[in-house]
């Protein structure tokens, strides 16, 4: 049996297709009481990674265990782990509640549990309604609902927030919160960072089947130097104090402006204040995370940018 | 296993194929009852009147002996059981198309008990259909035929028999099938197009190629008819006295028993294909990745 200890371990994790790999080489681990993003762009085999771990799909080498086992092994998966795969999986003409009553059967969780996680899904209204005429954003929450049937230790979400109006986002990003503050597990995957970014605690992240980084979001944060933006009334004399105080990463700004890195916004203000260099405007630079996103998992698929139009000469004209 | 068990059988009882399947079946089933029980009566009527006297005679023929409407049953299930076999075919095919077998899996312990799950609420289902069959078609006979054209309770209860034993096995041959071939269209239209096309056109290929008459009798829609066809003209040559050689073989085709073994032995050779198909289908969803 498992371990319990809602710990999930990505070990040298590598699927092939034919000839293309998916994933090559893969390793993380997931602890309990923390919400993890799994983010990479699309076709960086974020969802067969997910689906290894979930046994869907059968690894061409490596491993992927939930508390210490391969999800065969664990015996009764549903109360162990929940998945959110996609927005999809239900039978059109199979009503919300009778959805989740066959999964609550297979799983041997009370009928009574159907109605609770519709109702914390908030889909009670709608529980006597054909799945097929939900939006996406509905059959989403049914598939939140879905994960949570057995109550588990861990769930794992692929692009839940796909389809989700901001409404449920929001609900989402608390809900995850504080199921990871319980103690739990969550594994969450996008292609956003900026999605997550508010939701998780730790990030790995993959690009073309790989590990580029895997730590907490704060580390990655702080990889970014900060910078001060400064309009002065003098950029020459306010450059050459700053040099003399010896801050060398300076870069004049096409619109006047001043980007001085590796100071506080304080600082600059100090200095220019010595100087006698009126300050007109001031402004840190927030970490840009999507730009180191964005550095870590570029040059995948490159596309070119659109040739010019070319006006066809002669014709019917 | 009870739960998922469970948790199959409520995936069938919440959308409406089951009954939308129920209703085709049994109309088939009185038609054909009506008809089997129509035909036996012109029979009896034709060979009684005193025009006919004397050729009853000179063939040796008993008409009331005769129960021409027994030969129609074999005919009557196997074209109705071919709904519990769409039925059966639907059964993971369905799943793939909706791709509800992503939950199903994730839910069980393993494959192999969603699979076993699956295996016997079809089966149920599969018993529940054939029971409707043969119930339908005795109604159809019971309301156009006289009772000395019906089977006795044994012979009733016989017919049951295999009728409910064709259907589980229908179901279950569909259940493999759409496994290995899962896709619902595709896979509907494969097994009509086989029960009602390929294999009568094979049947009547072997037939003409001199191929000896047995051979049709191992083939699944071959045997599976012989399994309620042989039944049928084993009940009907019961009591009709003599009939001469030539005439068995004519009844045998008529009842759909055509070089077809002794029921039970034909049930053994569908069961066989049976096994076959749902092996293949076991082994190729054990085995697929659900991406």
């Amino acid at each position: 049996m498992h371990d319990g200890s809602g710990l999930i371990a990505v070990q040298n994790l590598t699927k092939q297709f034919g000839s293309v790999t998916a994933v090559q080489n893969l390793s993380f681990t997931v602890s309990p009481g923390s919400v993890t993003g799994f983010l990479g762009p699309n076709g960086a085999g974020k969802t067969t990674t997910l689906r290894m771990l979930l046994g869907l799909v059968k690894p061409t080498s490596g491993t992927a265990t939930i508390n210490g086992r391969p999800f065969h092994q664990l015996g009764r998966p549903g109360r162990v782990v929940g998945a959110v795969l996609e927005a999809q999986g239900f039978h059109p003409n199979r009503t919300a509640r009778n959805h989740l009553r066959v999964y609550a059967s297979a799983i041997g969780v009370p009928d009574a549990q159907a109605d609770q996680v519709l109702g914390l899904v908030g889909l009670s209204t709608a529980a006597g309604r054909n799945v097929g005429g939900f939006s996406l954003g509905m059959k989403q929450r049914m598939a939140v609902a879905t994960a949570l049937l057995g109550d588990p230790q861990v769930l794992v979400l692929d692009e839940p927030a796909n389809g989700l109006d901001p409404e449920g986002i929001a609900w989402l990003r608390n809900f995850l919160q504080s199921f990871a503050r319980m103690g739990r597990t969550v594994l969450i995957s996008s292609h956003l960072l900026a999605e997550v970014e508010q939701t998780v605690d730790q990030v790995v992240i993959v690009s073309r089947g790989q590990t580029m980084y895997y730590g907490p979001l704060e580390h990655l944060r702080q990889q970014q130097q900060r910078r001060v933006f400064v309009q002065p009334s003098d950029v020459g004399a306010l450059a050459t104090a700053l040099r003399e105080a010896g801050v060398q990463a300076l870069e004049q700004l096409p619109d006047g402006r001043l980007a001085v890195s590796g100071v506080d916004a304080k600082q600059v203000a100090d200095t220019a204040l010595r100087a006698g260099v009126s300050v007109y405007g001031i402004q840190e630079e927030q970490a840009d995370l999507e730009q180191i996103f964005f550095r870590l998992t570029s040059g995948q698929f490159v596309g070119h940018a659109p040739a010019p139009y070319q006006q066809q000469q002669g014709g019917w004209a | 296993m009870g739960d998922l068990v469970q948790a199959e059988l409520r995936k069938t009882t919440t959308t409406t194929l089951w009954w939308a399947l129920l209703i085709p079946t049994v109309l088939i089933a009185l038609g054909g009852g009506l008809l089997s029980g129509l035909t036996g009566r012109t029979f009896v009527e034709f060979f009684s009147s005193s025009e006919a006297e004397q050729l009853s005679d000179a063939l040796g023929v008993t008409p009331d002996q005769w129960k021409f409407s027994l030969l129609g049953i074999g005919r009557t299930i196997n074209l109705a059981t071919m709904f519990p076999l769409i039925f059966g075919a639907l059964a993971i095919a369905g799943e793939v198309g909706t791709r509800t077998i992503t939950t199903t899996f994730l839910t069980a312990p393993s494959r192999v008990h969603a699979m076993a799950a699956k295996m016997m609420v079809y089966a149920l289902w599969g018993a529940i259909y054939g029971l409707a069959i043969i119930g339908f078609t005795a109604l159809g006979i019971v309301l156009t035929s006289t009772s000395g054209q019906m089977p006795d309770a044994g012979g009733w209860a016989m017919l049951a028999l295999v009728c409910v034993l064709s259907s589980i096995l229908m179901t279950l041959f569909g259940v493999g099938l759409g496994a290995l071939l899962p896709n619902s269209a595709g896979v509907v239209v494969l097994l009509i197009m086989y029960f009602l096309v390929i294999e009568n056109a094979l049947q009547l290929g072997l037939r003409l190629s001199g191929v000896p008459e047995t051979a049709v009798g191992f083939l699944p829609n071959g045997s599976v008819d012989g399994l309620t066809g042989s039944v049928a003209v084993d009940l009907f040559l019961a009591d009709a006295g003599v009939v001469p050689e030539e005439g068995v073989y004519w009844l045998r085709v008529f009842a759909g028993a055509g070089g077809a073994q002794a029921w039970w032995l034909s049930g053994l050779i569908f069961l066989a294909w049976v096994a076959a198909a749902f092996g293949g289908g076991w082994a190729r969803m054990t085995q697929k990745d659900i991406t």
